[in-house]
């Protein structure tokens, strides 16, 4: 036992193995493509906005959208002023 | 006092006639252009569906103004809007300092860009070593 942990210490030390992390293999999968932020959000673009918005009309979270957190916040202030503006839903059902 | 970029976007009850309408969007530019801002871009959008209902109406006229000045029309823009009957929702953005970054971010990119092509090897090597394998 003590054996096999300390392989695994070196493997991780010597960051052979990333995929594992922990006992779990990995929830979500990281690199997965992402959606393109342009460097200005507009946030009169609807169609682009709704690539965000689940049926439900909430805002993709970033974990799921891997975006970056600069891009999530430009993303996430688009859609808030969109929304004031009924051009989004606040809540679809 | 540096020039600032406004977008202004109002909705217009759906129930008010074409005239009127004109009249609405000929007195806000009139309204800018006598504060001191210049307008930019006007764009009448029209009817379009609401995403939810306003004041019990599933629909409205949309407008939108680009707007550069120094701000103070922007007050008094405001003010004028929110006490109109037939603009049932407004917002305006400043939009400069988000181009400026915009602009700023797209030319790191280029810049990078161009960086590592500098370092990838021309096509003529390319061929050379495609002829070693060979």
């Amino acid at each position: 036992m003590a054996e096999k942990d300390m392989e695994i210490m070196d493997v991780k030390d010597m960051r052979l193995d990333e995929e594992v992390i922990g006992d779990r293999p990995r929830r979500y999968q990281r690199k997965r493509p992402r959606q393109v932020v342009p460097d200005y959000v507009d946030w009169k673009d609807v169609d682009f906005l709704l690539g965000f918005i689940p049926e439900r009309g909430k805002i993709l979270p970033r974990r799921i959208s891997q975006i970056s957190a600069r891009d999530q916040r430009r993303v996430s202030k688009a859609i808030k002023r969109a929304r004031s503006m009924a051009m989004l839903p606040f809540v679809a059902d | 006092m540096a020039n600032r970029t406004y977008e202004v976007m109002y909705i217009i009850d759906p129930e008010t006639p074409g005239d009127k309408i004109e009249k609405l969007n000929d007195a806000v530019g009139k309204l800018i252009e006598k504060e001191g801002g210049t307008i930019v871009r006007m764009d009448d959008i029209g009817m379009k569906n609401l995403a939810y209902p306003i004041q019990k109406k599933e629909t409205g006229h949309y407008v939108l103004f680009e707007i550069e000045g120094s701000g103070q029309e922007i007050a008094e823009l405001e003010r004028r809007m929110r006490v109109n009957d037939m603009i049932m929702r407004y917002i305006t953005v400043r939009v400069d300092e988000d181009r400026k970054t915009a602009t700023k971010l797209r030319d790191k990119r280029e810049a990078r860009a161009a960086k590592r092509a500098s370092f990838r090897p021309s096509t003529e090597n390319q061929q050379t070593s495609e002829a070693v394998d060979a």
